[in-house]
């Protein structure tokens, strides 16, 4: 009789805390989306952790499902777990959405490559005026000498 | 690909103070084989992010294509690729 009270007592244990863990995981997975707008190094893995780490900690959660029903006896997390189950899938399904949606980027194989030279344009800049490659390459800003290097930063607008 | 009326209210709202300029036609952004083909909200063509720097001989000399739309170029990362053009 004691011996299954206290295999009971653990397993009921061992159930709450695989629920909490679950819970845990998910929510730092889901929330690392927000790091995106950290500046942080190291930004390349951010995809990999938060398309991984949800998807992990759903599963954690369902495992404490099957835990609290999947058995005879008093199990927590009866009511708690498909709880959390309800509102955690559909935020590590945007998770994993984003990650996929972010990745969606044509290949550009026609652009220019190191080595290569940056094909000519002109456009209107902000203050209405006509700007080329060729003379921002030779633009003298005051007295100072013309640039050594053009960063030319496409944009995207929005994610 | 906005037109520049609407990128100098950018500019000013968040205070650049580099050249904007402007590709409504998309015809830099397709010379470049950055057009993403319905790619923006609404379907609309978009470019994707991409970063050149390019040298005073007008060759290019560091790139930056992100695999993911979400991790951007770091500044110090560019700073880093535009010193070692010395």
């Amino acid at each position: 009789m004691k011996a299954s009270s206290s295999a009971t007592g653990v397993d009921y244990q061992l159930s709450r805390t695989t629920l909490w863990v679950g819970v845990l995981i998910t929510v730092l997975g889901v929330a690392s989306n927000w790091l995106y707008f950290v500046n942080l190094p190291g930004q390349r893995i951010l995809p990999w952790i938060n398309l991984v780490l949800p998807a992990v900690g759903l599963l954690v959660l369902f495992l404490a499902l099957w835990r609290a029903y999947a058995r005879r006896g008093r199990f927590g997390g009866k009511l708690l777990a498909p709880v959390f189950v309800l509102i955690c899938t559909p935020l590590v399904a945007m998770s994993v959405w984003g990650f996929f949606h972010a990745r969606n980027v044509p290949p550009s194989l026609g652009a220019p490559l190191v080595g290569q030279k940056a094909p000519y344009f002109v456009l209107v800049s902000s203050a209405g005026e006509s700007v080329s490659l060729s003379q921002m390459l030779s633009e003298r800003m005051g007295n100072s000498a013309p640039p050594k290097a053009v960063l030319l930063i496409f944009y995207r607008g929005y994610w | 690909m906005d037109s520049p009326n609407v990128s100098r209210k950018l500019c000013k709202g968040q205070g650049y103070t580099f050249t904007f300029l402007s590709d409504p036609k998309a015809e830099v952004i397709r010379r470049y084989d950055l057009l993403h083909v319905g790619g923006g909200p609404g379907d609309v063509d978009i470019s994707r992010p991409a970063e050149f720097l390019v040298d005073s001989s007008g060759i290019v000399r560091w790139v930056n294509f992100t695999e993911d739309v979400r991790v951007l170029a770091r500044a110090d990362e560019i700073l880093a690729a535009a010193k070692a053009l010395k």
